[in-house]
């Protein structure tokens, strides 16, 4: 479970203050497929990297499986994402000296798991990219590369899967094709989804939805609303 | 553990070609230190590897004058009651003139000249030109054994008759390899004559500068018999010395040789250090997005940092590998360059130790300077993923890279230690490169600040040019730092070079004599300078000599069995020529006490040089005893003196008061001014030679010219290590080119786009090169004018004249060489089509 309780974050732009996320408080349940929508600079990617630890909060907590991780050091916190968190990156961030086969097996490596080259292999088939393992970054198309980030997301069986706008540098149908691929893998490996998104089609397809403006949520619905939510959305 | 050694190996394989210039700068530099070690390893092994045959014999003992019935019955004493002496004979050596008998034939030569008595050699080869060894039946009748180039300079064959003294020697054959070797530094070449004929040739009367040996072979260890020796020999002016304390004393000196040139070679490493400092700093900059990729997928900061320590341990050992290989090709160079020079039996390989040694100071290198860049990785935060902040975090220094700093330092510290093999020498040589760095880096900031200043260019090529210097990650400061460095070695030892050679110039020193007689007899002195008189039309200067060694100081006896009093010898334990005149000299002046005025006081009165003063640690009214002719003579320091090389004709460190050796047994110097033409001059000789046998001559000429060859090959050695530094920081330039060249890529991409013509863009590369390389020259010339004036000044006391030629083509060779390597490995760049380049940003 995923729990944030009354977080801040200001950051220091020059010599002012800005406010990302202003007193938010959430809660996301194991197994739940929460995507999160607002307008550009609402604090949406702020929130997600939160949640991954890869930033700490000004003020507030923020708790995975009601451990709170805003005061861990960079290395248990390095630990707690390799054991429970998968990221997938709008700009994919693939390592570019590294093949795609060997990108997939980096988290593996990190966790020390035996059995992490057939599981590569097997993560490569699952994301259709088998034949292209032994090519490097910069010789995949933008869908591939996506693909593989999303392979490598699920590499150490993730319980949380953190998505910021995968589909953000993609054209439609290969956005269509990575959410598919998502939400199925999402599914059949029962992982909480958390998908930080634009796109108002794909957000409404997610269980809950939380809408942020200015650094704070101004709607949290946890069933399928999609009407209201549009009209909340187009607010913007 | 997998996870460390798999992404070690694969970020190798992805960035070796990025790393390829730290690679080099490890290999140059490990290369220079094993090349120069390994060198004076093998040149020590050759030379002083066996000093029994550098002595042939076990034990000698030395003296410079007749050995007296006493002195040989006190040394029979103790060789009897020891009873391993196995043989013995007896050396005089001296210098002399030579020339043929044969008329027509006009040449004079400066021999080395050797008596020798059977058996001949105890231990060592003497092999003949034909490949025979010698053959004391040689020397029968006055026959001597001549070096092969002898013939050449006389002019003369095996069987032709030369002068020496009064003695006319048949030359009976040339040799190959002398026992004991040419001994080093000679004036003159060696010639072999018996030495009952060396005694009768008339060359030792009244001689100066004769040594004569007694040598023995033992058939066991001789040191307590030489330890018994100097007992017995307490006391007098003889000295004994076994082969073994020869060994030693020639390991010394290698040794420090050996540590000295590491040092130089460790610069030429540090330099590379700095080099890897700067691939490393760029390395991490470029690697930011990789490291905050892998925190974000669980990887710790130690993890990471662990695998690029790796890869650089790898990359320090396999560069390491490929100096050792870079000193085993300029081995075998030197062999093929300067075979002649060098001994015969001279290894040229790099040993063991010496590789393995490189090997340890080439990995250390590498860990060291990669060691700051590569902790900024701890500050790479994963959430740049998200939001790309600027990289200000990751050059703050916090407590944790003070102290890897410091232990770095100290790291570095240790290592000039090591190598020096002196806490002092390693302290110094750190301090001193870090001050010197310092100020060149310093200079370079000063430098590219004027040039922010005035960068209001009417071109629009200068203008983007110095843009280009202010370049994120361009390391504008660190090349000028390290090719300004290197411009600073080479060209302080040209201009240094320079005012040496002209120090010896004879139309700048009017008072330096161009011919030198010296052992002219009082007999002798009214026809030598009417002689002079009348060949060249100048009256001679000549003055009185005695022949005087020190024995007592204030009462001390000078113990010449005392070791460092023995390994002084050539300072105070030598003979010294004394004169005594009324006169002070005009080059001369007094720095304590007072010239003294008439000639003769109620106590004996010398003057001495304020350089003897400081050795004896002499003053105003202290007493010395010299032994003249085997009497004792003491004497009153009156005044101390000091001369002025520059004004010199003649430097005596002891002239004594008037009324005091007059009667003393004594020759004549005398000296000429006059420049007489080489033809002139060796007439001149000729006629000295065959009216005053005795008499030797020394052409300041031919001196001069074998200090300028010696000054001259000083200056090749140090312009080589100097061209290493230079390569050192030329391969900096490159890397720095290597690391930047995306942006540059970027830049040139949008400047086509806003319609520059390639001709523009290469006009920027050329000036931002040509703008780098003579700032980097002007850095280099304006410190090499500096300190070759200092060291010119206060260390060689010799006249300093700035040169603007040699620094202005300094700066012009600089900034071409900067100029053509930045622009030809930037090129390529030039001809890339935009498109791609913007569309990949």
């Amino acid at each position: 479970m995923i729990t944030l309780q009354n977080v801040t974050k200001i950051v220091q732009s020059g010599t002012e203050s800005l406010t990302i996320l202003d007193d938010v408080s959430l809660e996301i349940n194991d197994g739940q497929f929460v995507s999160i929508t607002g307008a550009s600079g609402s604090g949406k990617s702020t929130l997600l990297g939160l949640i991954a630890g890869l930033d700490a909060p000004t003020s507030g907590e923020v708790l995975i499986d009601n451990e709170s991780i805003t005061k861990m050091s960079e290395d248990d916190l390095a630990e707690t994402r390799s054991k429970k968190i998968g990221f997938i990156f709008q700009s994919f961030h693939l390592i570019p000296s590294l093949t795609a086969y060997e990108n997939i097996l980096i988290p593996m490596e990190i966790l020390g798991l035996s059995d992490a080259k057939d599981r590569a292999n097997k993560l490569l088939a699952d994301v259709e990219l088998l034949n292209r393992g032994h090519h490097y970054p910069s010789e995949l198309s933008g869908g591939e590369k996506q693909r593989i980030a999303i392979a490598r997301a699920f590499a150490n069986q993730p319980k949380i899967l953190l998505a910021d706008e995968p589909t953000g540098n993609l054209d439609s149908k290969n956005g269509d094709n990575i959410f598919d691929l998502m939400t199925d893998l999402h599914d059949r490996n029962q992982v909480t989804l958390v998908l930080v998104t634009h796109d108002q089609t794909l957000a409404e397809k997610a269980e809950r939805q939380v809408i942020l403006r200015d650094g704070r949520v101004i709607s949290d619905d946890i069933h399928h609303r999609a009407t209201e939510n549009t009209e909340k959305y187009e607010e913007f | 553990m997998n996870f460390i050694i798999n992404l070690t190996l694969r970020e190798i394989r992805s960035s070796w070609k990025r790393l390829l210039f730290f690679f080099l700068c490890i290999a140059i530099g490990v290369g220079s230190i094993v090349a120069l070690r390994s060198l004076i390893q093998n040149l020590s092994q050759a030379v002083g590897g066996d000093a029994r045959e550098l002595m042939t014999g076990d034990f000698r003992v030395t003296s410079t004058n007749d050995f007296s019935p006493t002195d040989i019955a006190r040394i029979e004493k103790v060789l009897k009651a020891s009873n391993i002496v196995e043989a013995e004979n007896e050396i005089v050596e001296t210098s002399a003139m030579t020339r043929p008998v044969q008329g027509g034939n006009n040449k004079v030569e400066f021999v080395s000249l050797k008596g020798i008595e059977p058996p001949f050699p105890l231990v060592g080869k003497f092999i003949m030109s034909d490949g025979k060894p010698f053959d004391f039946k040689l020397l029968a009748n006055r026959g001597a054994v001549v070096a092969p180039i002898l013939l050449e300079e006389l002019g003369v064959k095996i069987g032709d008759k030369i002068k020496i003294g009064e003695a006319e020697f048949t030359i009976t054959d040339t040799f190959d390899e002398e026992p004991g070797g040419s001994g080093g530094f000679s004036l003159g070449a060696r010639v072999f004559v018996e030495k009952k004929a060396f005694d009768e040739a008339g060359i030792t009367q009244n001689r100066s500068r004769i040594s004569r040996r007694l040598l023995y072979r033992t058939s066991a260890n001789p040191t307590a018999l030489v330890e018994q020796l100097r007992t017995e020999l307490e006391g007098s002016t003889l000295r004994v010395q076994s082969y073994r304390e020869t060994q030693e004393r020639l390991g010394e000196q290698f040794e420090r040789t050996e540590n000295y040139l590491s040092l130089t070679g460790l610069l030429i490493l540090v330099l590379g250090g700095v080099g890897v400092w700067n691939v490393a700093r760029v390395f991490v900059e470029q690697k930011r997005e990789s490291v905050a990729v892998l925190k974000c997928l669980g990887a710790s900061g130690t993890k990471i940092i662990t695998v690029y320590l790796l890869q650089i341990l790898v990359l320090g050992f396999v560069g390491s590998l490929f100096g050792v290989l870079l000193a085993q090709l300029g081995l075998y160079y030197a062999k093929f360059s300067f075979n002649d020079s060098l001994p015969a039996a001279m290894k040229y390989s790099v040993p063991l130790t010496t590789a393995l040694t490189g090997i340890v100071l080439g990995i250390l290198i590498s860990l060291l300077f990669s060691a700051l860049p590569l902790l900024q990785v701890r500050n790479i935060k994963p959430n740049l993923l998200l939001r790309d902040e600027n990289n200000k975090n990751l050059r703050k220094l916090d407590l944790t890279k003070w102290i890897f700093g410091i232990v770095c330092l100290a790291g570095l510290l240790g290592l000039a230690v090591w190598q020096a093999g002196s806490i002092i020498v390693g302290t110094f040589f750190l301090v001193g490169l870090g001050l010197t760095s310092l100020v060149l880096y310093f200079s370079a900031v000063v430098l590219t600040w004027f040039l922010k200043k005035l960068k209001n260019f009417s071109s629009f090529s200068i203008t983007q040019a110095i843009n280009s210097l202010y370049r994120p990650g361009n390391q504008t400061r660190i090349i000028l730092l390290a090719v300004g460095l290197g411009a600073f070695v080479v060209l302080s030892v040209q201009s240094l070079s320079l005012n040496l050679v002209r120090e010896f110039d004879f139309s700048r020193n009017e008072r330096l004599p161009s011919l030198f007689f010296i052992d002219i007899q009082k007999s002798q002195a009214e026809e030598f300078d009417q002689l002079i008189q009348a060949s060249i039309g100048e009256k001679a200067e000549i003055i009185p000599t005695v022949r005087a060694r020190i024995s007592y100081v204030n009462g001390e006896p000078i113990d010449y069995q005392n070791k460092e009093v023995r390994q002084d010898q050539g300072q105070i334990g030598r003979e010294f020529a004394v004169t005594y005149r009324p006169e002070l000299d005009q080059n001369e002046t007094i720095i304590a006490g007072k010239w003294w005025q008439g000639e003769s006081s109620d106590v004996p009165q010398v003057s001495i040089l304020d350089t003897i003063a400081e050795t004896l640690k002499l003053s105003v009214g202290d007493s010395i005893t010299f032994d003249i002719s085997g009497r004792n003579l003491t004497v009153q320091v009156a005044n101390i003196r000091k001369i002025d090389v520059r004004n010199t004709r003649t430097a005596f460190i002891f002239v004594f008061r008037p009324g005091v050796l007059e009667n003393a047994p004594q020759s004549f110097a005398a000296t000429v001014l006059k420049r007489v033409p080489a033809v002139k001059r060796q007439r001149l000789q000729r006629d000295v030679i065959d009216k005053f046998p005795n008499v030797q001559i020394i052409d300041v000429a031919e001196i001069v010219k074998v200090v300028k060859n010696l000054v001259e090959n000083f200056v090749l050695a140090i312009s080589f290590v100097g061209s290493f530094v230079i390569l050192s920081g030329i391969l900096i330039l490159i890397g720095s080119v290597a690391l930047t060249k995306s942006q540059r890529v970027y830049e040139n991409a949008i400047l086509k786009t806003l319609g520059a013509k390639w001709k523009t863009l290469a006009a920027i590369l050329f000036a931002e090169y040509g703008i780098l390389g003579i700032m980097a020259g002007i850095i280099g010339s304006f410190f090499a004018t500096a300190l070759s004036y200092a060291v010119s000044k206060y260390i060689l006391d010799i006249e300093w004249e700035f040169n603007l030629s040699l620094m202005l083509s300094g700066i012009f060779i600089t900034a071409i060489l900067v100029m053509l390597v930045g622009a030809i490995s930037s090129f390529n760049i030039l001809f890339k089509k935009p498109l791609a380049t913007l569309r990949s940003q």
